[in-house]
């Protein structure tokens, strides 16, 4: 199957986004600037719903 | 144009297989709305808890002294809130139950099982109710600093949600009574159960969160 | 080729009101979200004009600060939230299912929801000017300006702002559900994915968009609405309460929402270039990834809107913000290669598609300034800003608008529009729009501030401020050629047939306008460019790879 249909890919093209929050949590953290908690919470959970919308679209869809 | 009739055939090893696929290797419009309205429900609840764990780091102490009474707030897990949530986990089990007695054709099971969950989503809400006004009873309310603003909002449009899934868990019953769903079409009871798993799922994190997360005490304390 | 048995002739709407009010059919809603969307452009134009008369000459001449506030907070609002991300998605929904081959959107009841909340929404707005104070905190409403306290949002008009936005929001994630489950369920055979037009693509990101990002605000205002109204301590410091919060959580939403209202209108464009240059769409595979990298990357740009809060981590989101210019390079790119030796039809759609082009490059260069750290300290809150905003959205989804309005009324309509009165209103527009929104830029270096009433006569401001003003009402005047155009070519436009413009995507396959039921026949999709397949099927490109299993087109 092309890896553009297989649903565990679209899974991790959302978790790609937990994994830009962790990024930017750990920027802030290396820098000891105050951690911008919400926008690491947003990012976190935004790759979550990502991964679930992508992986539904994906394996929800037709064949064809 | 494709007919609707769906076959009862996994596909792949996909985890959506329990959830039919037509002829043509697709889910059901119903249910693949569903599923997108609960991610869109995801990112709503992530705003919220976003403005809490903002609030919590920008505290120095959590929970904080209540200002009337000295006192750092404290949130009493029994004798509602923890069989509340023990209540809630079971109903998404007779949920699931249901769902997989209409998918087998088992129009008793199905409607016993859908009346419970429905009779537990009810219970749930009157006992956060009672827990509300007895919070209330104590001067903890919506306008009682951060702690009560985040504590009611959080768990107020968790019950929302809670309570709209209860007026759709009536729905389907009602409509289950009426003989409206057999083992080929009931979308909407795979649509509904899966709202109400979710809204379970977020009233588990909702509870970790708010009940057993350790505070965090001044620095030097 | 696509005249149909049960509608011989082409002929505009004339159903009953009661048909159009409870109609499910996409395309009355279509065309009723662009209604709407133009209805409340309008008044957002009028408080334009409110606030640039305000501002053509120093001192108070016509309003007080506090009635300035609520015209240009109402202007951005409307604009924005009742004009452009519903027009754009108004275009969305006449055409997507008729550019995949579907009969109807997935939820058709759910769709006429989502149009007349926005009505709904509107009227709450309107409301809100006979309340003892209009939202005047800007379309931002910041804390504590939002809050419900002395100096200010005293008074329920603010309340009526946050409901109006929240009903704004819902249409806005419903409609998203219902596009995506279209999308990617109601395809007919032969069209793959990757052989959808770019219009659906956009659709498809500005719905993830939608669906992911508005519940965001919605989370933000309910919390603004529970500060106001039951004493709570979210964003209000007076309570405890963070303001930077809500402008994380706000603008974790708002900066989405900016390529929500862009990405479509580059669908769009991305439509009118190939059929006015004769040419395939170059780079079809680029501008899907480009289209979906902008969404993705749009995610994670929020906090520049916030550089000079302090509280913002800079390195992070300066480094997000220049990423996201090379999508967006990538497609400017695409569309000059894709005029590039085609023989150009300088007919109206492409006019406005190359004022497109051309404007929102300027948007998009100005923006990438604003994203260095240093050179954003000294322009934000100044009208420099306010040039960047105006140029990407009013010279980018506004001339895309148009485009696309040009371009489809004969779809939709079955007429066609006046080329002469087009290019008068194509002129008029762009002279109007560049004399009012590029001495901006000016104004902004020089520091001028934003969100002010008035400003001091020897600032030397004078003379780039009346500009703008006379740019405004020109702007203003070339809505006359618009509107009569429209009113006159619905009356006596000379019939367009099914294919006026000799294009290349499937709504051309059907007659103007399309029946209730979209197509009669489906012609063979092998390509993105099925009608070009049919004129020419000899000469048609290789099929791609996905062979589909029904070849057949009757069903």
């Amino acid at each position: 199957m092309h890896p553009l249909r297989h649903p565990r890919n679209a899974i991790i093209v959302g978790l790609m986004f937990s994994f830009i929050g962790v990024v930017y949590w750990f920027v802030q953290y290396r820098a000891n600037f105050q951690t911008d908690i919400a926008g690491v919470t947003l990012l976190l959970l935004l790759g979550v719903a990502v991964s679930i919308m992508a992986y539904v679209l994906i394996a929800g869809s037709p064949n064809d | 144009m494709a007919s609707d009739s769906r076959a009862m055939t996994p596909q792949d090893h996909s985890p959506v297989a329990g959830l039919a696929h037509d002829e043509r290797g697709g889910i059901s419009n119903v249910v693949l709305g569903m599923l997108l309205f609960i991610t869109s429900e995801v990112m709503f609840f992530a705003g919220l808890f976003a403005a809490y764990f903002n609030v919590r780091a920008n505290a120095p102490q959590w929970p904080p002294i209540n200002a009337e009474t000295g006192e750092a707030f404290h949130l009493e897990i029994l004798p509602l809130v923890g069989p509340a949530t023990v209540l809630l986990i079971l109903s998404s089990f007779t949920c699931q139950f249901a769902v997989w007695a209409i998918r087998r054709g088992d129009r008793t099971a199905f409607l016993r099982n859908i009346g419970v969950t429905f009779a537990i989503g009810v219970t749930f809400l009157i006992m956060q109710g009672i827990d509300y006004t007895l919070l209330y009873s104590e001067g903890i309310t919506l306008s009682s600093g951060t702690f009560g603003t985040t504590y009611f909002t959080l768990t107020g449009f968790h019950g929302a949600h809670v309570f709209g899934g209860a007026i759709m868990l009536g729905v389907v019953l009602y409509r289950g009574l009426a003989g409206q769903f057999s083992s080929r079409h009931h979308d909407a009871v795979e649509a509904v159960s899966l709202y109400w798993h979710f809204v379970d799922v977020v009233w588990i994190l909702l509870f970790s969160l708010l009940y057993l997360l350790p505070g965090k005490s001044p620095a030097g304390v | 080729m696509a005249t149909t048995a049960l509608h011989p002739a082409a002929r505009t709407y004339r159903s009953t009101l009661y048909e159009w009010v409870t109609t499910t059919d996409h395309k009355k809603i279509g065309v009723m979200y662009l209604i709407n969307s133009f209805i409340f452009f309008f008044i957002g134009g009028l408080l334009a004009l409110g606030v640039r008369s305000e501002l053509a000459q120093p001192g108070l001449q016509f309003v007080t600060d506090q009635v300035y506030n609520e015209l240009f907070t109402m202007h951005a609002t409307f604009m924005i939230f009742l004009f452009i991300i519903p027009i754009l998605a108004g275009f969305g929904n006449f055409i997507v299912p008729l550019h995949i081959g579907a009969p109807d959107v997935a939820f058709p009841r759910i769709n006429a929801l989502s149009l007349w909340l926005l009505p709904m929404a509107g009227l709450l707005l309107l409301l809100s000017f006979f309340t003892v104070q209009a939202p005047a905190a800007g379309w931002t409403s910041y804390s504590p300006l939002a809050q419900d306290r002395p100096l200010g949002s005293v008074g329920p008009g603010q309340d009526l702002w946050i409901v109006a936005v929240v009903l704004v929001g819902t249409s806005s994630i419903l409609g998203a559900v219902n596009f995506l489950v279209t999308i990617f369920k109601m395809r007919a055979p032969g069209m793959t994915l990757f052989r959808m037009p770019i219009m659906v693509w956009t659709v498809l990101v500005t719905s993830v968009l939608g669906l992911l990002a508005t519940p965001v605000l919605t989370s933000a205002l309910i919390m603004l609405f529970i500060d106001r109204n039951y004493g709570g301590a979210f964003f209000d410091p007076r309570n405890g309460g963070d303001a930077i919060l809500y402008q994380n959580v706000f603008w974790f939403y708002s900066h989405p929402a900016v390529y929500i209202m862009v990405l479509p209108a580059m669908g769009i464009i991305s439509e009118v270039l190939p059929v006015f240059s004769r040419k395939p769409l170059f780079g079809y595979k680029a501008f899907v990834f480009a289209t979906a990298a902008i969404g993705a990357l749009g995610f994670s740009v929020w906090a520049h809107h916030m550089f000079t809060t302090g509280a913002v981590y800079l390195p992070f989101f300066s480094l997000m913000t220049f990423l996201i210019a090379v999508p967006t390079g990538v497609k400017m790119f695409n569309w000059i290669f894709t005029m590039w030796r085609g023989k150009l039809r300088l007919s109206t759609p492409l006019l406005f598609a190359l004022g497109f082009l051309s404007m929102f490059l300027i948007g998009g260069i100005n923006g990438a300034f604003s994203a260095a750290v240093p050179v954003d300290f000294a322009l934000h809150d100044t009208y420099w800003v306010v040039a960047h905003l105006h140029y990407v959205l009013f010279g980018g989804s506004v001339f895309g608008v148009m485009a696309g309005l040009y371009y489809w009324f004969p779809k939709m309509t079955g007429r066609m529009l006046s080329e002469g009165l087009g290019k008068i209103q194509f002129v008029l527009m762009f002279i109007g729009f560049n004399l009012t929104f590029f001495p901006m830029h000016q104004l902004g270096l020089a520091g001028m501030p934003r969100r002010i009433a008035d400003y001091s006569s020897t600032a030397g401001w004078n003379d780039l401020n009346l500009l703008a003003t006379i740019g405004g009402f020109t702007i203003a005047a070339s809505m006359v050629p618009l509107l009569w155009n429209i009113f006159v070519s619905l009356r006596s436009g000379k019939p367009a047939g099914d294919d006026p413009w000799e294009a290349n995507t499937l709504e051309w396959a059907t007659t103007s306008p399309p029946p209730p039921y979209n197509f009669d026949h489906l012609p063979e999709i092998r390509s993105e460019r099925p009608l070009f397949d049919l004129r020419h099927g000899h000469a048609a490109p290789a099929a791609t790879a996905v062979v589909p299993q029904s070849a057949s087109t009757s069903h």
